[in-house]
């Protein structure tokens, strides 16, 4: 978008009254949509959410460095456990109560505590810290995802709408094909071929997220696309061809820039489902494994462990948190974004 | 209209023939093999099998040859069988997939049908109110606690209502379909399937309301800001009428064109949802298959959820002509 501002300068005004572009405040439409973005209150939360998620996952760990991603708390855990056994011995009844001391070599499930802020997990590994590096994950793999969604969408949803005829026709129907491809179903399928491929499983959720672009890019190609067939009969499109100019030049800088609020919107909103998607996949036990975290992965344990379920929500409930805090805020950004780019919208 | 239905109607079947050839190619690239499973199985047994009876049991199955000609071969037998209506027999069950589709669409189909019809019960009237209140208090609660609804993921908060509802209060069993230890017959049984089926409906309607909910919104309020509904009001109408009779109806357009759509989601089993709770649907049965590499069922279970969205994508666009008499269809 390109900003209106006031610069023409004004011809020297010899009288004292003042010019009408000096009274008249004028508004760049880029002001007015960040104006009318932040009169929301709900747009104003949203931004605050994502943002304290950011700072809490990429500053929190520099700040807070008592303990590390994979690092175990060893310093050890006494568990009791008491046995009764009773005995009759001549109609009289005596009880022997045992009692082992079993020192384990990692502190597992410890309660929050000062030195582990929401306590430890089933592993010993500290919950807080683990929210942080877990928040990393998620955040730069739904920002990759859904830019490279965006890349592809515009890329092909602009030749397609663009040119028209035989290319639009099989880019099209590529998108049919896609869009029909199950999605869950079938990342189980390439989760389990990444397995066996024996990649390094800090990476292996970038290729399921690159395999996530791979098949999410037809919607955006369709929204491009649709626009761009309503804009192209513009006449300032009449005016680029008059002037000579390329078809790349035509494509990206006049028509391109023009889809950018419903694609601006439409990133936002994508974000949080990236989010939701990641998590997914990690309690699924298919993205990010252990022994490194991820928000998903650290509510994974709940789906066979009934006694954490129960007894210590501090090892899951966190993460669940943290995942609704940013898709809440994602997609309170994304509403607040919608009512702002919207040019009907008077308020 | 009927031009228009045969051609889309040809476009899916290329359309179904691409997205089967994506999924087979992926299957026969999983790693999960169920012939050496079996073999181990057996080898655990005391007995041995010898290379020739692996190498016929991998014939067998179909899965002898691994390379690209290979796979491209029983990729076409899969689909000369499916010519004759044989989706082929599932490794695991030993029954034609289609049977085991069928045998467990049921328990899904049921759930996803009351959540569908719940969600629209109570996300119509929600989005009505916050239109009609635009920028109220009201208007931002509602939208508020559906948006906290959109944003929470399945298992967290099935998870979540299963330990409170289930392990905490102690309100409705916590896992499977029916009671295994009591033998209910008649209302009884059906009650038990209600108790159990509570939480799990519960969680998917709670998750699917704020969408429906917004669309409701939306429309309305496009609807309440046109020409007629100003007529309407000008006309010395109540608020009541306008709103019911002349914004409500069509308001309906969007929505009910939206129910075709949700023809896939129906009838394809809620994978996570069903994993929670350990109900025997199509989707936890889909994800047991997978994990044991039970090719053909993935196939023929993939290839059903193809063909529901490409019907479901047709049906929406034939419906939106229907409802909207403005739309032509060409």
């Amino acid at each position: 978008m390109e900003e209106l501002t006031n610069k023409e300068t004004v011809e020297e005004v010899k009288d004292t009254e003042v010019p009408l572009d000096k009274s008249v405040k004028l508004m760049s439409p880029t002001r007015m949509v960040v104006r009318r973005f932040f009169r929301s209150k709900l747009s104003i939360l949203g931004l605050i959410m994502v943002i304290g998620l950011f700072v809490f996952s990429f500053a929190g760990p520099l700040v807070y460095t008592r303990w590390g991603e994979i690092e175990l708390d060893e310093s050890g855990k006494t568990e009791y456990s008491v046995t009764e056994t009773t005995y009759t011995v001549n109609g009289e009844e005596y009880t022997l109560r045992q009692t082992t001391e079993k020192t384990l070599k990692d502190n597992f499930l410890a309660p929050p505590s000062a030195e582990h802020i929401l306590g430890t997990d089933n592993e010993g590994y500290d919950i807080f810290v683990r929210l942080m590096y877990g928040g990393r994950i998620s955040l730069i793999v739904s920002f990759i995802a859904v830019f490279l969604i965006t890349l592809l969408g515009v890329i092909m949803g602009g030749i397609s709408g663009f040119f028209g005829g035989a290319i639009d026709n099989i880019i099209m129907r590529i998108c049919d094909i896609l869009i029909c491809l199950p999605g869950v179903p079938i990342l189980l399928i390439i989760s389990t071929i990444l397995d066996a491929s024996e990649i390094d499983a800090k990476y292996r959720i970038y290729l399921l997220m690159i395999y996530l672009t791979f098949i999410s890019w037809p919607g955006t190609a369709r929204l491009v696309r649709g626009q761009i067939l309503s804009l192209r009969e513009q006449e300032y499109m009449v005016a680029a061809e008059a002037m000579g100019y390329s078809t790349p030049r035509k494509i990206f800088k006049h028509l391109v820039p023009n889809v950018m609020p419903q694609l601006i919107v439409q990133m936002s909103l994508s974000l949080g489902s990236m989010i939701l998607y990641e998590a997914t996949l990690s309690y699924l036990n298919l993205g990010v494994k252990a022994p490194y975290a991820a928000w998903g992965t650290m509510i994974n344990i709940i789906s066979t462990n009934q006694d954490i379920l129960q007894n210590h929500l501090n090892v899951w409930v966190p993460a669940g948190i943290c995942i609704v805090i940013a898709v809440l805020g994602f997609n309170f950004i994304g509403d607040g974004l919608r009512d702002a780019l919207d040019p009907k919208a008077r308020r | 209209m009927f031009k228009y239905i045969l051609k889309r109607l040809v476009m899916s079947v290329f359309i179904l023939l691409g997205v089967s050839m994506i999924i087979y190619f992926l299957i026969r690239l999983m790693p999960v093999d169920f012939i050496q499973d079996k073999i181990n199985a057996i080898n655990q047994g005391g007995a041995t099998v010898s290379e020739e009876t692996v190498n016929a049991m991998y014939e067998m199955y179909g899965l002898g040859d691994n390379s690209f000609l290979g796979i491209l071969k029983g990729y076409f037998s899969w689909l000369g069988a499916l010519a004759t209506f044989d989706l082929g027999t599932s490794f695991v069950y030993g029954i034609p997939v289609a049977d085991v589709i069928f045998e467990h669409m049921g328990i899904s189909f049921a759930i996803a049908l009351i959540a569908t019809v719940f969600e629209f019960l109570i996300a119509i009237p929600l989005g009505i109110t916050a239109a009609t209140h635009q920028y109220s208090f009201r208007d931002y609660l509602v939208t508020v606690l559906v948006m906290i609804g959109i944003s929470l993921p399945s298992f967290f908060f099935g998870q979540m209502l299963k330990d409170v509802l289930a392990l905490k209060l102690g309100w409705f069993p916590a896992s499977g379909l029916v009671n295994a230890t009591a033998s209910f017959t008649g209302i009884e049984l059906l009650l038990d399937y209600v108790r159990h089926m509570f939480i799990p409906i519960l969680t998917i309607v709670i998750l699917s309301i704020g969408a429906r909910m917004r669309m409701t919104r939306t429309n309305m309020l496009e609807v309440m800001n046109s020409d007629y509904i100003r007529t309407a009001r000008a006309k010395g109408l109540s608020e009541k009428v306008v709103i019911n009779k002349h914004a409500f109806r069509n308001t309906l357009i969007p929505l009910v064109t939206s129910l075709a759509g949700l023809l896939p989601s129906l009838f394809s089993g809620a994978i996570i949802t069903e994993q929670v709770f350990d109900l025997p649907g199509i989707g936890n049965i889909a994800l047991d298959a997978m994990n044991r590499g039970d090719i053909p069922f993935i196939m023929g279970y993939n290839m059903f959820l193809a063909l529901l969205s490409v019907i479901g994508v047709l049906l929406a666009d034939l419906m939106y002509g229907i409802v909207d008499p403005r739309v032509k269809l060409e």
